[in-house]
Parts: C-alpha cells; sequence; structure tokens
C-alpha cells in the first residue's frame, strides 16, 4: 500500500506543479511555475489546508549528467568554485555575525 | 517522451547506480562516498567503459526533467517541518540567505563576463548554487543551458563540501547557524549532506538555507541577468 500512497503524493505534487505554471503563463511571472507550486504547497501546509502526513512520503528524484567542454570554457569551472566559496563566505558570516549582535543585545537587556 | 529502449536502460541504470551509491554512503557515512560523487563517477565509468554516446544515454533524460518540477514543488516539505527554527532564527538566517544569494549571482555574473564569455554560458553560470531541479528550471527561464547548469550545481556542491570546511575554519565561522546557512546557501543538497556531519542542528540550518536560497535565487536571477548583462 505504501507505493500507491507515494504514487498519490507523486500527482498531488504534480497538482501543485501544474497549478504553479498555470499561473506563471497567465500572470507571465519571471520565475519558473514549480517555484510557484511550492510556494502555494508550503502555504497549504503554513495555513493546515493541507497536512503533512498527505505528502511527506512523495518521492523526490534529482540526476545530474555531464557535457564535456574545452579549450577557453575550463575556465569556468575555477569562476564557479570561487564564486561558491564567496557565496558561503558571505551567508556564513552574514548569518553568524547578526545571531552573535542580537544574542548579545539579549543579555545586555 | 521517448519510449526507446535506450531510454529505458540508461533511466534505469541511472537510478540503480544512485542506489546502490546511496546504500554504501549511508553504510560508511564519510564524505568522498557521498553518493552524487561516487554514482555519477560510476556512470561516467560505465559509460566510457562500454562506449556509450552522450545522446544516446540523453534520451533517458526526458524521463528525468519530468521529475524536475515536482522535485522543486518537494521542498516545501521540508521547510515545513523546520519552521519553528526558521521562526526563532528568522533575522540571522534572512540576512545570510540575502548575502549569500546576492554575493553569488553577482560574483559568477562578473567574473563570466570579466573573461568574455557568452550570455548565454553566464547565464547558465548564475544559478550556479541553488539546488539541481531549480538551478535547471531557472536556467531554462534566463536563457542558459540547463544540463550545462546542472554540471556547474555539481561543481558548486563538490566545492562545498571538499573546501567548505576549511574556508568556514579560516573565517572562524564555528557556529550551527554560521556553517549550516554557508553550506546550505552555496552548496544546495550536498552542503547540507556535509552540514550533517556537524550535528542535526547544522543540517536543519543548512536545509532550510538550501529553500530559501532556492526561491530568492529563482526571484533574482532573471534581475540580476537583467541589471548585470
Amino acid at each position: 500500500m505504501k507505493i500507491v500512497r507515494i504514487i498519490l503524493q507523486l500527482l498531488v505534487l504534480y497538482g501543485f506543479l501544474l497549478i504553479g505554471e498555470a499561473i506563471q503563463a497567465l500572470l507571465q511571472l519571471p520565475m519558473p511555475g514549480s517555484i510557484i507550486g511550492f510556494l502555494l504547497l508550503f502555504s497549504a501546509l503554513l495555513l493546515k489546508i493541507y497536512p503533512l502526513e498527505w505528502i511527506d512520503a512523495g518521492a523526490r528524484s534529482v540526476v545530474d549528467y555531464g557535457p564535456l567542454f574545452s579549450g577557453k570554457g575550463v575556465l569556468l569551472l575555477p569562476i564557479v568554485i570561487i564564486s561558491t566559496l564567496i557565496t558561503m563566505a558571505a551567508a556564513g558570516f552574514a548569518s553568524q555575525y547578526i545571531a552573535n549582535r542580537s544574542a548579545a543585545q539579549k543579555e545586555e537587556s | 517522451m521517448a519510449f526507446t529502449p535506450a531510454a529505458i536502460v540508461f533511466s534505469v541504470l541511472t537510478v540503480a547506480t544512485y542506489v546502490i551509491a546511496n546504500f554504501v554512503y549511508l553504510r560508511f557515512r564519510k564524505t568522498p562516498l557521498n553518493p552524487v560523487i561516487t554514482a555519477t563517477v560510476a556512470l561516467v565509468a560505465i559509460l566510457i567503459l562500454f562506449d556509450v554516446p552522450y545522446e544516446t544515454y540523453m534520451e533517458g533524460g526526458d524521463w528525468v526533467a519530468a521529475f524536475l518540477g515536482p522535485a522543486v514543488v518537494a521542498l516545501a516539505v521540508p521547510l515545513y517541518k523546520h519552521r519553528e527554527l526558521l521562526q526563532k532564527n528568522l533575522v540571522p538566517i534572512a540576512a545570510g540567505i540575502v548575502a549569500g544569494v546576492i554575493a553569488g549571482l553577482v560574483s559568477g555574473t562578473l567574473f563570466t563576463r570579466w573573461l568574455g564569455f557568452t550570455e548565454e554560458l553566464i547565464l547558465t553560470v548564475l544559478p550556479k548554487s541553488l539546488t539541481t531541479p531549480v538551478a535547471m528550471q531557472v536556467a531554462t527561464t534566463i536563457g542558459g543551458i540547463p544540463s550545462l547548469a546542472a554540471v556547474f550545481v555539481m561543481v558548486a556542491g563538490f566545492t562545498g563540501i571538499l573546501l567548505g570546511p576549511y574556508l568556514l575554519q579560516l573565517l572562524n565561522i564555528d557556529s550551527s547557524i554560521g556553517r549550516g546557512i554557508g553550506l546550505g546557501a552555496s552548496a544546495h543538497g550536498l552542503g547540507t549532506a556535509k552540514a550533517f556531519e556537524y550535528g542535526p542542528e547544522d543540517a536543519s540550518m543548512s536545509s532550510v538555507a538550501m529553500t530559501l536560497a532556492a526561491v530568492l535565487g529563482a526571484l533574482l536571477s532573471p534581475l540580476a541577468a537583467w541589471l548585470l548583462l
């Protein structure tokens, strides 16, 4: 019966996806319909319109593949690596700095 | 969707390889054994060994793409599960995500532009810090190449788990929130797998960061493309 539940829940995910894509097409929004579907599902969970138990087993499946690049394209690798490290430094530093500051403020008051 | 023998063989082979790789990872829990790395290496080895052209392998690609949309929608579930953590640390989390997403979009665009890459490639590098299904869809939306975008997502992920710990140590980022948000916002699911090794709170933070960075990244990518190109 578990497999039936997973298939049903996948269909629900598809439902949210289709609604998201319809909204995206209708309003001509510059973001993917799947993100709109995600926001709709998250709202439905938060507002308790849709219970967590009815979606929890839904499977996720992501697979990746890689074409090769040559010549100048190789430079894209160090770019991505450095940019990723900058991203991590910015995100990690900003969140820790703000968290420490608000913790210190709480101690003072 | 093509219903050819190659499509069936290679989509089954891909999923089966991942399942085995994941089993091995869960058994030993060592970073270099991350299933995305081992399954990718194993698949590449199989394709080279049997001399399978990329196009043949990718006949299963349409099938895979069909799962990308629902995978994005499904991100709502982990975010909902961590809603209390998010509420309690809303300001620092938001600050980290905004800083990370903007830093990633701006640095990626500027570096590729300085080195004179084509607009198509710049737009392909742009969503690299986002989780794979979101990055591929964002790449499609703004005019990049989705399959190549997935490769950069993997490079970002490997960077995060292999170099991330050294960078975090170097910058004295030593709290669960700093480590988790840093790993999740820059290296998505792979970063989150790494965060698990620091502890459950790091992992929750990273999972939240991955999801929020995906949403904000999807929102800001078209804007960044428009502003910086």
